[in-house]
Order: structure tokens, then sequence, then C-alpha cells
């Protein structure tokens, strides 16, 4: 199983910087959600990886680059766009085109086909497909070597509800094989449930590294909530932590404090506490916070409740 | 290059335009041949084995008055080869398919090559197939080799250019347009000023000066390798002298590998 190494990877255009200087590991046996707003060099950053683009840095793939991979489809799967294929070929000749230089049977082309749940319609034309079946060719396509790693870029892209969850599911799956899946998505609640690790991005700078928990602690979004009869008596006791607090229906919300800070500075200004709940950030709210300044679009906002 | 290979030649086995496109030449040729030799075969004075060959074969190319259709139309396959990686997003898929971009572009170069030339020699086949059908004679061995040799080396040559021009463009669109005009009006424009500028030189039918350019056009003089009598020699009174098949095939050839270099070194550094 493969250690995914990124190593300063950089890309510009022009006089623009698209990436810059991207160092990361995707680990076995994780799914490492990639995250950035529209624009952040995500894809990019893919293309970089695989050497598709031409940039700086290097990536390896336990040790080895994509280019001195023997068979790289057996190694790495991919998928880097939608619909990356001719429409008049059909779908199973698709994969049997990719499949012959990696010398990949006709047997799991089949069973690649099946697994996407594209059996029916394998001689079909993919121009004629909707963009959930032409990404679940291009998934298809990604796994046809049995790969020890996975690279999507936005793989759930057109997909129905049932096809995330069934993508959820089957990428899960292969990282508790132990292989290393790298995955870019827009839809963060997918990724709430879906990822182990995250590398998010803004304006193709690192903003984060690391587990989903700490991106989320480490958002400083988490609160408190606390329901007690005795507020007046715990504002001081608060203040005395640093911690800052709003009312809101009864309940103190309470930031910049733990909820064991919370119960001991309670028991010693004897307050009765009634409830104690801490509530972590979402990865949306943790996201929003991180990219905040690093979106490369950003639409004109509504002023005054007006649009 | 084998692993390559193998891909290449699913890529061509699996698209309809392969089919149509070799279906389209040989059905062309086809009918236009069988319609000749039959014209010939009751003719009073019926051509020469050589002759009769010459003009079945190219569908008249060889008197230099018409282009080589069947090139034409193989030569879409060389733009295919390369065009449809654009049209349709492939590269990339093709990339992480076979990483190595150098063997790549040498499959497509080869695998190009070896479909033109199978077209073409179905092509003349079938010309060969109407000089027996309708009693002709058939052509010396010579002939059959030398015209046999300067078709197909053209169609494959005109078919790579077509590949190196999608290469260049990354446009498919665009190739074809360059595949279809460079040979037929831009060397035409080309060929046209220089005379005008010839005829009204103080020396008009002198070898010399601007005039040299003209046996330099590479389709043009690539033609020489499957023209027999051409328009040309109606202009040598300007001093237009072309190269004959060996020189202007190698003209050809020149031009052909000088574009494939310039876009295997662009393919070779572009971003996918």
């Amino acid at each position: 199983m493969a250690l995914i190494m990124a190593r300063g990877l950089g890309k510009s255009y022009g006089s623009t910087r698209a990436v810059h200087d991207l160092s990361f590991e995707v680990h076995p046996g994780s799914v490492t959600g990639f995250l950035g707003p529209n624009g952040s060099g995500k894809s990019t950053t893919m293309r970089l990886m695989l050497g598709l683009d031409r940039g700086e840095g290097v990536t390896t793939f336990d040790g080895l680059t994509f280019a001195q991979l023997d068979r790289p489809m057996r190694h790495v799967g991919a998928l880097l766009e939608a619909k990356p294929f001719h429409p008049t070929r059909r779908a199973r000749n698709h994969l049997r085109m990719l499949a012959a230089p990696n010398r990949i049977p006709d047997r799991r082309v089949d069973e690649v086909l099946e697994m996407v749940g594209l059996t029916s319609v394998s001689s079909g034309k993919p121009g004629k497909f909707s963009l959930g079946m032409g990404q679940r060719l291009g998934i298809a396509c990604a796994l046809l070597g049995d790969p020890h790693t996975l690279i999507l870029d936005e793989p759930s892209n057109g997909l129905d509800p049932q096809g995330i969850t069934w993508l959820r599911t089957l990428l899960k799956h292969l990282a508790s094989e132990g292989r290393s899946v790298l995955v870019s998505s827009h839809l963060l609640q997918e990724m709430a449930v879906l990822a182990d690790e995250l590398v998010v991005i803004g304006r193709g700078r690192m903003l984060s590294n690391g587990p989903v928990a700490d991106f989320l602690t480490g958002s400083g979004l988490a609160t408190v909530e606390v329901r007690t009869p005795d507020a007046a008596l715990l504002a001081p006791a608060l203040a005395a932590l640093e911690a800052t607090f709003t009312e809101v229906d009864g309940v103190l919300v309470v930031k910049h404090a733990t909820a064991e800070q919370i119960g001991d500075a309670a028991q010693v200004a004897g307050v009765r506490l009634h409830q104690l709940v801490t509530r972590q950030a979402t990865l949306e709210e943790a996201f929003l916070a991180a990219t905040g300044m690093s979106e490369e679009f950003r639409g004109a906002q509504a002023e005054g409740g007006q649009a | 290059m084998i692993d390559a290979l193998r891909y290449e030649f699913v890529r061509l086995r699996t698209i309809r335009s392969t089919y149509w496109l070799v279906g389209l030449a040989v059905t062309f040729q086809l009918i236009m041949s069988m319609l000749i030799a039959w014209r010939m075969s009751v003719a009073a004075d019926p051509p020469s084995g050589d002759n009769a060959f010459d003009i079945l074969a190219t569908i008249g190319a060889s008197t230099g008055l018409a282009p080589l259709f069947i090139a034409y139309i193989i030569g879409l396959v060389g733009v295919f080869s390369m065009g449809h990686e654009y049209r349709h997003g492939m590269i990339r898929a093709t990339l992480t398919a076979l990483p190595s971009r150098g063997t790549v572009f040498a499959a497509k170069v080869v695998s190009t090559a070896i479909v033109s030339a199978l077209a073409a020699l179905g092509c003349i086949a079938i010309a060969l197939a109407g000089q027996l059908i309708f009693g002709l004679d058939l052509p010396s061995g010579s002939e059959l080799t030398n015209l046999t040799g300067g078709t197909v080396i053209f169609a494959v040559l005109f078919s790579l250019s077509g590949l190196a021009y999608a290469a260049l463009t990354r446009n498919q669109t665009a190739a074809v347009a360059l595949l279809m005009l460079v040979p037929t009006v831009v060397e035409q424009i080309i060929k046209a000023i220089i005379l005008a500028i010839k005829s009204t030189s103080d020396d008009p039918r002198g070898t010399g000066g601007l005039v040299q350019i003209l046996k330099y056009l590479p389709y043009d003089a690539g033609g020489q390798m499957y023209t027999r009598a051409s328009i040309e020699d109606l202009l040598s009174f300007l001093g237009v002298a072309p190269f004959g098949p060996v020189g202007g095939g190698l003209v050809m050839a020149v031009f052909v590998g000088a574009l494939l270099g310039g876009s295997y070194t662009l393919f070779i550094r572009r971003d996918a």
C-alpha cells in the first residue's frame, strides 16, 4: 500500500501563481479530503501530482513518481474530469482501451462495470450518458487496475443521493483495505463523514493539513452550551477564564473555554449546572472560517436583506 | 512502446471514424477505378498497362490535374489520432494510462503510418483488380513498384502532417482545416504570387531567383512521387523545374519531419 508524498508542488500561469509550494502526505488506509474554494488550485495540484501539468515539485507513490510506475493504472487510479471519453466509443470499449497498455484482462473490465452499476449500459455510447453515469464510468476507469492509490477530483459531481451514498461506502471500503484515497469535493457534509484527514488550500496555499478533528478543533469555533439557573453567578467565573458567552433562549453559548474548565469553575463558584454540552464546529463552519479570505471568485453579498 | 501500440490499436479498432474513413477511401476508389477501367476497356485505343495503372491507382492525380483524393480522406486518420485526444478531453486519461509522452506520440505516429499505408495499399489493389476485371494490360513491375511506393509514401506523410497539425493546434477543427487548406489553397496562392512576380520580372524564363521556392512547396513537391505528367511541365517556360519523385518526396518528408518534431516538442512541454 502506497504512501503519497507531495513535496513543493507549484504552478504558475503567466504571472498568476496557481499553486504555491504545497507539501502533504496521504496515508494508506485513510481517505484524505482535498478542500478549497473554486479556483484554489485543487485540480491543478492533482494534475501536477500525476505529471499531467508541468510545474514545480515532485509527488511520489511509495517512492516512485507517476512516470516511473510500471503499468501505472495498476498502482494509481485517477478521475480528473467529468466525461473524459469519446462520445461514440462504447463504455466497455473505452475501458478495454485503457486496460490494454496496462495488461488488465477484459474480465476486470466487466468487474468494474458491475462495481459501478453500468453493466446494463456497457455497450452504450457515453455521449448519451447522464453526468452521473459518466462519472460512474470515470470511477470505473480509476478502479480498473485495482490500484492501491486513488486520486479523485470531484467524483460525486452529478451523482444522485443514492450514488453519493454508494460512493462513500465504496471509498471507505477501499480505504479500509489499506488503500490511499485522495478525494476533492465541494460537498462538505459528505466530506465530514467520509474523510479521515484533510488538505485544505486557498489561493494555491496550504491552509490546513491533518486529521479532520484537528481541523475542527483548530478552527476555534467550538462552543460549550451551558444551561444554569445561576447565570449571573457564572458570568464572573467565565470572565476569569477569559471566555466569552452569549445567551440564546436561556442557554449560555460559551467560546474559548472547554466544558471541563467551565464545570470546574462552576463548582468553585457554587453554580448549579443543568446542562453542559460541547458543540464542535461543523466542517462547513471551519472550512468557511479557514478559507474566508482565500476565495478566488466571490459573489456580491446581499446587503440589508436585499440581494 | 508495445503497450502504447496496444492502446493505439484498440483505440483505432473501437471507434467508428476509423471504419468510415477507410471505408470511404476504399469505396471512392472502388467506384471510380471500376468506372474508369470500364471506360478504358471500351475505348478504341486502350491505354498501356502503365498508363492505365497510373490513372486508376491515383484516380487521375497522376496527371497532375487533380489532388490525390484518397490521401485527403486517409489523412483524417492522422488528424483524429491526436485531435480526438483534445476534442473529447481524452488526453489526460491517455496519459494516466501511459505516462510516457514520447511513447504515446511515437505510437500515434506508427499506428497512423500503418493504417494509412494499409488503406492506400488497399486502394491500389482495387485499381489493379479493375485492370484485371476489365481485361486491361497490367503495369510493368517497375511502374507498379514506383507508383505504389510513391502513392503510399505520400498518403502516409500526408496523414502524419495531419497528426502534427492536431498536436500543434490541440484543436481538431483547426487541424482538419490546415490539412485541407495548406495543400490546396495556401500552396496554390504562394505559387500564383511567385509566378506573377516572376512573369513580370526582367528574366521571366530564367530558372533562378524566387521561382526556386516553388520546388520546396512540400505537398506540391511530394506530389511528384505519384505524378507522371504534370501541369507544372507547362510552367517550365517560367523556369519552374520541380524535383523528381525522390527529391520531391524528400522535401515533403523533411517538411513533415519538421512538423512532427515541433509538435512532439510542444507535446512534451505543454500541460496535458
